[in-house]
C-alpha cells in the first residue's frame, strides 16, 4: 500500500493519470462526432435508395400497368433484408407487401416518415431470435400515392444502422479500457524506474550527509537525463570534497606555520619580562615582538584574502580595467627594487588591453609573483639576472607572464608550490608566509583563468591566464 | 586637536586615548553607536574615529547620518573587515579613510593627523614649498635652490603627496594607497626603495636634508 502511495506521489504517475483522462475525454468527443456524422450520411443514402425504388416502381406502373407493380412489390417483399414494402388500396387494405401495421399518418400523407414497428420476422438471418426485442424494429419509409390511386410505401428497417453505432461505441469502449490499462502499466513501470534512480541518488546523499564524502552517485552508460544529473552532482561533490580537503590542509598548516611564530613570539615576550634584563635588551625584544606579530598579521590577512577570493567575490567587485596599466604600474613600482637587488626588470606590455577584472587582486597577484622573482631569482655572482614582465592577449584570454632567469623550480615541485604554506626547503629561512602563489592561483581562478609555472630554461616562467569572459 | 573616538572595545579605546593624549590630542570617547552619534552631532571635533561594528548603532550609519546633516568632519573608519569591497562600502558611506584592524598606532596617528588637516587651504594649492624646495603642480616643475630637479611622473606624485602633507608623518601604506592606489601591505621594502631614489634627487649634495625617515612610522618632509 505504501509503495502504491509512493508511486502515486511520483510525477510520472500523476502525469500518466492526467494523460489518460485527457485521452478518454478526447476520444469520447471524437467518436460522438463520427457517430453523428455517419448516421446522417447513412440516412441520406437510405433515403436515396428508397426514392430510387419508388421511381422504378412508378415507371413500371407507367409502362406495364399496376399489375406489374404488384408483382414487383411482391418479389421485393419476399427478399430477405431490411426492405419494407407495402401496396394497398385507398381504404388502407394491404394488397401485397411485408409490413402492414403503419401508423395512420403514413397511409394518409405522402413523404418521409420514421416510426417503431413490429417485424413479421427477424431479418438478421438469425431465425432463433424471435424475442420481442428481436422483432421490434425502427422504420424509415416514404409513402406515395400511385396514379392508379393505390398507396405505395417503400422503406428500410434501420435498426441495422443503429447496430452500426453500437459497434462504434463498443470499439471505443474496448479502446479506452485498453489505453487505460496500458498507460497505467507503462506509467507505473516508468515511475518505478525513475523512483529507483532517484532512490539511488537519495541513498548516496544520505551517506554523504552522514560523513562519507567519498560516496558518488552511480552513472549508467545510458547517458540519459539522470546520468547527466548524476555527473553534475558528482562534479559538485568532487568540488566540495576538494574544498574540504583544502580546509583540512589549511587547518593542519595553520597549526604548524602559525604556531611556530606564535611560540617564538611568546618566548621573546617571556624573555623580555624576565628580571635582570637591561632596558636596552628589553626595548630590542619588544621591537622584535612587534615585528613578529606584524608578520603573523600579514599571514592571517593573506589567508583571509585567499579564503575570500576562493569563495568567489561578488561580481560587483569586477570592473572593466586597463590591464596594461596595472601591469605597467607594478613594473614601475618594482623596477627600482629589482635594480637594488642587482636585477633588471623588463616589460613587454602592449597598451590598452582591457579586461573585466578586479584591479586590486590582479595587482596583488602580480606583486606576489614579482616579489618572488626578486627574492629567489638572484644568482650570486651573476650580475645581470633579469625578470621579464609580459602581457599579451588572444581572442579569449589575457596572459600575464613573469619570467626570470634564476635557478628555477625543479619540475616535481612546480605544481606543489601553489599549495598553501608550501615553501621549498631552501626558502624556509627567508621571510614570507608561503601563501603568495596560493593567492595568485585563487585570483586566477576567480577570473575563470588558471595559474601555472613553466620552465624558463633557466629560471621560472609564471603564467596567469585570465578569461576575457569572466 | 579634538578627536572623538567611537569604539566599543574598552581596552583598545583606553590604549588609543592614552596614546593620542601623549601625541598631544584631546580625545573624547563613546562606547556605543547611539552615544557616539549624539556626541558627534552635538559637538565640534576635528576628526572622528569610528569603529565599524558597534552596539546599538552601526558605525557606517553614524557616518551616513552625519553626512546627510552636511557635517563634513573628517572620519576615519576602523574595521576588522579589510577587503577591497568593504573598504569601498566604508568610503562610499562617507568615510574619508579606512584602517583595518589590527593596526599600528603610528599608522592611525599619521592618518588622523593628515585627515585633520584635510580641509586646510594646502589641499587646493598649486604650489608647495618646503625650505628652498618648490613644487609647481601646474607646470609639474620641481626646483631646489633655483635648480631644476627632473623627476619621473611617479616620483613627482610621491613628492607632491609628501609636500602636501609637509611636517606630517606619512606611512608607507599611505604612500602606496595615495601614489599607487594599491591597498595591500607590501612585504618588501618597495616604498623605501622609491623613497631612497627620491631622496637621492632631492637631498643629494645639500647640507640640510628635507626628507626624513621617521623610525617605526614612515616619512616626513620638513625644513
Amino acid at each position: 500500500m505504501n509503495s502504491i502511495l509512493r508511486l502515486w506521489q511520483t510525477t510520472t504517475v500523476r502525469l500518466t493519470a492526467l494523460f489518460i483522462l485527457i485521452f478518454v475525454l478526447a476520444s469520447i468527443g471524437l467518436l460522438a462526432f463520427i457517430a453523428y456524422q455517419s448516421s446522417i450520411v447513412i440516412q441520406q443514402n437510405q433515403i436515396r435508395d428508397i426514392e430510387r425504388e419508388i421511381r422504378q416502381l412508378q415507371r413500371t406502373e407507367d409502362r406495364r400497368g399496376i399489375r406489374a407493380v404488384a408483382v414487383s412489390v411482391q418479389a421485393l417483399s419476399n427478399r430477405p433484408g431490411p426492405g419494407i414494402y407495402y401496396l394497398g388500396d385507398d381504404v388502407g387494405r394491404m394488397l401485397v407487401g411485408n409490413v402492414s401495421d403503419f401508423p395512420a399518418s403514413v397511409l394518409a400523407d405522402e413523404g418521409i416518415h420514421s416510426f417503431d414497428y413490429e417485424r413479421a420476422h427477424a431479418f438478421s438471418g438469425d431465425d432463433a431470435d424471435q424475442s420481442p426485442e428481436g422483432r421490434s424494429g425502427y422504420a424509415l419509409v416514404e409513402s406515395v400515392l400511385l396514379k392508379s390511386g393505390l398507396r405505395l410505401v417503400v422503406g428500410r428497417d434501420i435498426v441495422e444502422r443503429r447496430s452500426f453505432t453500437a459497434i462504434i461505441f463498443q470499439g471505443f469502449f474496448f479502446g479506452v479500457v485498453g489505453i487505460v490499462v496500458f498507460s497505467t502499466l507503462a506509467g507505473g513501470l516508468t515511475a518505478m524506474r525513475v523512483l529507483k534512480r532517484i532512490d539511488g541518488i537519495t541513498a548516496t546523499s544520505t551517506k554523504i550527509m552522514s560523513g562519507n564524502l567519498s560516496e558518488r552517485v552511480s552513472v549508467t552508460r545510458r547517458n540519459d537525463e539522470f546520468d547527466r544529473l548524476a555527473t553534475s552532482l558528482n562534479a559538485m561533490l568532487d568540488r566540495i570534497e576538494q574544498l574540504m580537503q583544502g580546509l583540512k590542509e589549511v587547518t593542519d598548516n595553520i597549526a604548524h606555520d602559525l604556531k611556530t611564530p606564535l611560540t617564538r613570539l611568546r618566548n621573546k615576550a617571556e624573555a623580555a619580562a624576565r628580571e635582570g634584563v637591561s632596558a636596552e635588551e628589553r626595548q630590542k625584544a619588544l621591537e622584535t615582538t612587534i615585528e613578529e606579530s606584524d608578520q603573523l598579521i600579514r599571514t592571517f590577512n593573506a589567508l583571509l584574502m585567499i579564503a575570500r577570493v576562493e569563495a568567489g567575490t561578488p561580481s560587483g567587485a569586477l570592473t572593466n580595467i586597463n590591464i596594461s596599466e596595472v601591469v605597467s604600474d607594478v613594473a614601475d613600482l618594482y623596477a627600482p627594487v629589482a635594480e637594488d637587488a642587482g636585477m633588471i626588470l623588463e616589460t613587454s606590455v602592449p597598451e590598452g588591453i582591457m579586461l573585466h577584472a578586479n584591479r586590486e587582486l590582479i595587482g596583488q597577484a602580480l606583486v606576489n609573483l614579482v616579489e618572488n622573482a626578486i627574492k629567489y631569482a638572484a644568482v650570486p655572482g651573476q650580475e645581470t639576472a633579469g625578470i621579464t614582465l609580459g602581457l599579451r592577449e588572444t581572442d579569449e584570454r589575457v596572459i600575464i607572464e613573469v619570467a626570470d632567469s634564476g635557478p628555477g623550480i625543479p619540475e616535481r615541485d612546480r605544481e606543489h608550490v601553489v599549495e598553501r604554506f608550501v615553501r621549498l626547503e631552501k626558502s624556509r629561512t627567508e621571510p614570507g608566509s608561503g601563501l603568495g602563489l596560493s593567492l595568485v592561483s585563487a585570483v586566477a581562478q576567480l577570473h575563470k583563468g588558471a595559474f601555472r609555472i613553466e620552465d624558463n630554461g633557466p629560471g621560472v616562467r609564471a603564467i596567469i591566464e585570465l578569461s576575457k569572459s569572466a | 586637536m579634538k578627536i572623538l573616538l567611537i569604539e566599543d572595545d574598552r581596552e583598545a579605546a583606553n590604549y588609543l586615548i592614552q596614546a593620542l593624549d601623549e601625541a598631544g590630542h584631546v580625545t573624547h570617547h563613546a562606547a556605543d553607536g547611539e552615544t557616539g552619534y549624539a556626541m558627534a552631532s552635538g559637538m565640534d571635533y576635528d576628526v572622528l574615529i569610528v569603529d565599524r561594528m558597534l552596539p546599538r548603532r552601526d558605525g557606517l550609519s553614524i557616518v551616513e547620518s552625519l553626512r546627510a546633516e552636511s557635517d563634513q568632519t573628517p572620519v576615519l573608519i576602523l574595521s576588522a573587515l579589510g577587503e577591497v569591497d568593504d573598504r569601498v562600502t566604508g568610503l562610499r558611506a562617507g568615510g574619508d579613510d579606512y584602517l583595518t584592524k589590527p593596526y599600528a598606532f603610528t599608522e592611525l596617528l599619521a592618518r588622523v593627523e593628515v585627515l585633520a588637516r584635510r580641509s586646510s587651504p594646502t589641499e587646493a594649492a598649486t604650489n608647495f614649498q618646503v625650505g628652498a624646495l618648490t613644487l609647481d603642480r601646474l607646470s609639474r616643475k620641481v626646483e631646489r635652490d633655483g635648480e631644476t630637479i627632473l623627476l619621473q611622473p611617479r616620483e613627482f606624485r610621491l613628492l607632491e603627496y609628501l609636500m602636501k602633507h609637509a611636517g606630517q608623518v606619512v606611512t608607507r601604506t599611505m604612500l602606496l594607497e595615495n601614489v599607487w592606489d594599491y591597498h595591500f601591505d607590501p612585504q618588501t621594502n618597495v616604498i623605501d626603495v622609491h623613497m631612497s631614489r627620491l631622496r637621492g634627487k632631492i637631498d643629494k649634495g645639500h647640507a640640510q636634508p628635507l626628507l626624513h625617515t621617521i623610525r617605526g612610522a614612515g616619512y616626513m618632509i620638513r625644513e
